[in-house]
């Protein structure tokens, strides 16, 4: 009796398992084509995608469009993808990459110069993000969305303090959260810091630990024509700094932070200043937020009077896949997904940062997001971490660069010793020369 | 005559030795179908300098990957002499003698050796280096992990079967929330306890520890490299006692009441009943809840990903590493044939020392 | 101290173990389920509140509404389901041959079917990937057939060891009756290691339920199989970056409880199927 019911089972799932298969190979032949986009679905962003592919295929009809999900920890994201690269896979077309890997998956990309239109394209978006995503003078990947490092503040709390402004250097910062901290832990709030960001040793800290460094013109650890410019004394002097913060205005847990921690600090009123990219600013004005109205932002703080602060740059792009079967087809699709007018509806209807310049000064735009125009001159001078330059080996410059600041933060190391050692990684990493970073 | 006899039994052998082919077959072909490739290509991609996901050519480069894991040197520091007094300087926060930094001391070519911890010994300062410092600490780690885990979780896997094999009332409930940490999808689970023991009073174990009294309510334990390792110890032992308990239950209960009864007819007291009916009866599935428990720690992955991302490695989560953000394929699958042979070696030390041989 | 007191105080020590470890055990599941029923808000609080203060539906409504979360509970149930069934029948086949009969290679075998697990998930996964997507299989059936490589071995091996356990003259007293090898494995060995079956079952189907580096990269071209681990991996919150705590939590208690039930539904079968066809003496 029951093994009757486990023989049934067995057929069940052998039949499931090879009439499927068959159903799909029927697919492929014929005149209609089909494109497969892998990307993000993080809230709205998959309804946005799906909506922005039912109007290509309307002005399409001979082309079908599939969009598919992918999670949003970055490890399993690239995982997903390289297996796919791997296996020379066509199964999808079109990929959203990060900010930081035209570098490293350039072979298996296509060179989107090559098609009509692509160059007029390109001109329009903020050239910082073109330049980082042209390898070899290949555009691998054409901007889709962008992100940049700011600092929250409460202005609820800098009033109360008698502070008419954001601090202007990362000195004025420490002077402020350590006042703003004291008092609010005098009037109780035991759980109160003065500054929260991304500490844990992962690519985030790689984000923050640059703005430190760019800002005190310490440079950006590899220059674009590819010199290690990280051994210099403005960045030592830089990341000490940032080791100072822990336990004293930043939680010692701070060297655990990511995106999320820093945030729900900040949404529960226990920080006066925040290091985060844009999306904190919609979460976290939310009804039941508790430092809803009380917040803004500012550009990250400069390193000394009169220096410019730095914002590292984040945000993905389209591209598409060498292996695909239509690559003209899903080119052309993924021009239409970048254009100016879905990036418009995009930062319309789900505050997406266009990477589109005019797009900012659009009157439609500005209105549902006064916010968001306010950042233009940061996303103009935000700076790009070196993946392009350290192209394949982003991934391993990267580590070695935020698990030696890593080591700074958790006392582990001091910041001369690091960076020096950090240098000869570096150099053993890519082969580079060492220099020192140029002025500006 | 003789012949025909032996032919006789050799019949009989033949015809079970058929059989247990014959029941062995679909094994076999699962290992063969699903397996046999995969395994190949960890052995051999072990032996080249394979990119994963790339088109560069892949070149056979021997046993370099292995040497680059595991090269190990230990080098002696040289104290720093004082110029002034002569003598070693002394460090004037620490008032430790001060020696020189293990950058200057430890070899640069072919390959970069990297501090992996320092000892002192007979009045001498060493430093040990590695040029894969982070699989060598993974090994370190993986083991303490494995040990560590696998202990409490036999000890504390044997009470629970113990107690649930006793009749009392609620029983069947109590065993059906033995399986609860075990049912909790393990990633979620993990990411669970990473939020209990976050570092500010967000987290249950800090509110729980500041109402005892201990410390402020700001302890970071998973920055803390003395507090990590406990910290994954302590979720995997809650995840996986379910694990042991259920095998050794159902031990437990293949071992008949009447032996018990026996025993205490005999005037044997419960902990004489344990120690001589019970340890001995539930050896075999001891055994094999070990091999396989240890076999899963030496392999962890998920934990140490989730909770510790890239600060501090397992051996798996390093491997992984080296796949996915390096795209090391060829010292990525040199560190899981390292795995496999450290496996192998403690199984078949256990089935050794356990006796669970087949014959 | 006379016999009646230790009798209490030994009752009393029972007690409490039991409530120690049932709330060992479960308590993390308490605070998952507490904060299942908390907003965004309230979570981020400081200190942690033990019983939410709002309790709120919110969660719940999300992950309910979530389509794929309820596709990827099929999906899993079937998944796992194909998997244990598929590892019992074959892992008990092959235990029987290395419990109870007698042949030449039987330490290598077991060795054999115990390298499978010997490996990191990773290690195994690119070479998986590429044959499935080699011959086109598809995702459910490329799940179940992959997750037979740690499944297969721990079933093989417990199952091994119960058989070796069951004395020999069950064997040979059913021959003497007159049943073959294969019924009498079938008809009176099998019965008689249930629990054990049991047991293998409920943790082959839990570890499969569980696996989620597999699971995510078979099935990311096709949404309609995901599982479970990958669909709550998918949960995201309104903008990236952002993780849905409560959501997650929600999700883990409306996954674990009929588990719970499950199990504790299959208890009641061992206790009985004991009682009924006891080992004799």
């Amino acid at each position: 009796m029951g093994k009757k019911f486990l023989v049934w089972c067995l057929v069940a799932v052998l039949v499931v398992g090879f009439a499927v298969p068959v159903a799909y190979a029927q697919e492929g032949e014929g005149e209609p084509v089909t494109l497969r986009l892998l990307s993000g679905a993080v809230g709205q962003e998959l309804e946005l995608t799906k909506a922005a592919a039912a109007r290509y295929m309307a002005a399409n009809p001979n082309i079908t469009v599939e969009v598919f999900d992918t999670p949003d920890a970055v490890q399993d994201r690239l995982g997903v993808y390289l297996q796919y690269f791997e296996t020379k896979s066509s199964e999808a077309d079109l990929y959203q990459i990060d900010v930081i890997w035209p570098g490293d998956l350039a072979e298996h990309l296509i060179d989107l110069y090559q098609y009509e239109g692509a160059q007029e394209q390109a001109a329009e978006n903020f050239p910082a993000i073109i330049e980082n995503n042209t390898v070899g003078g290949k555009l691998v990947g054409m901007p889709w969305f962008t992100d940049a490092g700011l600092l929250y503040y409460r202005t609820d709390l800098l009033k109360k303090y008698g502070y008419d402004a954001p601090p202007g250097t990362w000195a004025e910062l420490e002077e402020m959260a350590m006042k703003i901290q004291d008092g609010e832990r005098a009037a109780g709030n035991e759980d109160f810091w003065g500054y929260v960001w991304q500490g844990n040793a992962y690519e985030g800290l790689t984000c923050d630990a640059l703005e430190w460094i760019d800002s005190s013109g310490g440079g950006t650890i590899i220059s674009p024509d590819k010199v290690i410019t990280i051994n210099n004394t403005n960045a030592v002097a830089a990341v000490d700094r940032a080791a100072a913060w822990v336990g004293k205005i930043s939680p010692a847990g701070v060297t655990g932070f990511q995106e999320e921690d820093a945030r729900n600090m900040w949404q529960a009123g226990n920080a006066a200043f925040m290091r985060n990219w844009p999306y904190c600013y919609s979460l976290g004005n939310a009804d039941d937020s508790v430092v809803k109205g009380k917040f803004d932002v500012a550009p990250l703080p400069a390193g000394a009077e009169g220096g410019h602060g730095a914002a590292t740059l984040g945000g993905w792009q389209v591209a598409v896949s060498k292996y695909s079967k239509n690559p003209e087809e899903a080119a052309k699709l993924a021009l239409f997904m970048t254009s100016a007018g879905e990036q418009k509806t995009r930062a319309i209807e789900g505050s997406f940062n266009p990477t589109i310049m005019f797009l900012y000064n659009d009157a439609e735009v500005c209105d549902a997001s006064p916010f968001m125009c306010k950042l233009y001159d940061v996303f103009t001078g935000a700076v790009a971490r070196p993946s392009t330059a350290t192209a394949p080996k982003y991934n391993e410059v990267s580590t070695a660069f935020f698990q030696a600041v890593h080591s700074v933060l958790t006392g582990d190391n001091d910041g001369q010793t690091a960076l020096e050692e950090l240098e000869l990684d570096l150099a053993g990493i890519t082969g580079f020369e060492t220099g020192a970073p140029t002025m500006e | 005559m003789a012949r025909a006899k032996k032919r006789g039994m050799s019949e009989v052998a033949k015809k079970e030795e058929r059989l247990a082919l014959l029941m062995l077959l679909p094994s076999f072909f699962v290992i063969v179908v699903i397996a046999i490739y995969p395994l190949f290509t960890v052995f051999r991609d072990s032996l080249t300098n394979k990119i994963f996901a790339s088109n560069q050519p892949v070149e056979f480069v021997g046993l370099s990957n292995y040497a680059q894991l595991l090269s190990v040197t230990i080098k002696e520091l040289p104290p720093v002499i004082d110029e002034t007094t002569g003598q070693q300087a002394i460090d004037d926060k620490s008032g430790e003698p001060v020696y020189e930094r293990a950058i200057t001391v430890l070899p640069r070519e072919p390959q970069r050796f990297r501090e992996v911890s320092q000892f002192s010994l007979l009045g001498k300062r060493y430093v040990i280096g590695a040029t894969e410092r982070d699989f060598i600490r993974a090994i370190v780690d993986t083991l303490i992990f494995t040990v560590v885990s696998v202990v409490l979780e036999t000890l504390l896997g044997l009470i629970i079967a113990l107690v649930v094999n006793s009749n009392f009332r609620g029983r069947g409930f109590m065993r059906a929330s033995m399986l609860v940490p075990w049912a909790i999808i393990t990633v979620v689970s993990a990411r669970m306890w990473q939020w209990m023991l976050g570092p500010t009073r967000t987290g249950l174990v800090n509110v729980v520890l500041q109402i005892v009294g201990i410390g402020d309510g700001q302890i970071a334990f998973l920055r803390m490299s003395e507090y990590q390792l406990p910290a994954i110890i302590a979720v995997d032992v809650w995840k996986t006692t379910p694990f042991m308990a259920l095998l050794l239950l159902a031990g437990l209960q293949l071992i008949p009441n009447d032996l018990y009864k026996a025993a205490a007819v005999d005037g044997a007291n419960k902990v004489r009943q344990f120690f001589a009916i019970t340890l001995p009866l539930l050896r075999p599935a001891i055994a094999v809840a070990l091999v396989f428990r240890t076999l899963d720690a030496l392999r962890v992955f998920d934990v140490f990903q989730v909770m510790l991302s890239r600060t501090r490695y397992s051996m798996a989560s390093f491997a992984q590493d080296q796949l996915i953000q390096y795209q090391n394929a060829g010292i990525s699958s040199a560190a899981s044939v390292f795995i496999f042979l450290l496996i192998f070696v403690f199984a078949l030390l256990y089935i050794r020392m356990l006796g669970v041989e087949a014959e | 101290m006379n016999k009646g007191l230790q009798y209490t105080i030994g009752r009393v020590l029972f007690w409490l173990l039991i409530i120690l470890i049932f709330v060992y055990l479960v308590f993390p599941f308490y605070w998952a389920l507490n904060s299942s029923f908390k907003t965004e808000s309230e979570l981020q609080r400081t200190p942690a509140t033990f019983v939410p203060d709002n309790p709120t539906l919110q969660n719940y409504r999300a992950v309910f509404h979530n389509v794929n979360f309820m596709r990827g509970l099929l999906n899993s149930v079937i998944v796992a389901t194909c998997t244990t069934l598929l590892a019992l029948v074959i892992g008990s086949f092959g235990a029987f041959a290395l419990g109870k009969l007698r042949f030449r290679g039987k330490t290598l075998s077991l060795y054999l079917i115990l390298a499978m697990t010997m490996f990191p998930s990773i290690a195994v996964l690119s070479g998986l990937y590429a044959v499935i997507t080699k011959f086109h299989v598809h995702p459910i059936l490329a799940m179940i057939l992959s997750y037979m490589i740690f499944t297969l071995p721990f079933t093989v091996w417990v199952l091994t060891s119960f058989f070796k356990d069951l004395p020999m003259e069950i064997m040979r007293s059913a021959q003497v009756d007159g049943a073959t090898p294969f019924q009498t494995f079938y008809r009176i060995l099998l019965p008689l290691t249930l629990p054990a079956l049991v047991t293998t079952g409920l943790l082959a189907f839990i570890a499969a339920w569980n696996e989620y580096l597999f699971a995510l990269t078979f099935t990311t071209i096709d949404p309609s199989s995901r599982t479970v681990p990958v669909a709550i991996a998918l949960f995201t919150g309104q903008v990236s970056h952002q993780e849905p705590f409560g959501e997650i939590m929600a999700a883990a208690v409306i996954v674990t409880i009929p588990l719970v039930i499950l199990v504790f539904i299959f208890q009641q079968k061992i206790v009985a199927g004991l009682t009924a066809g006891a080992v004799k003496g």
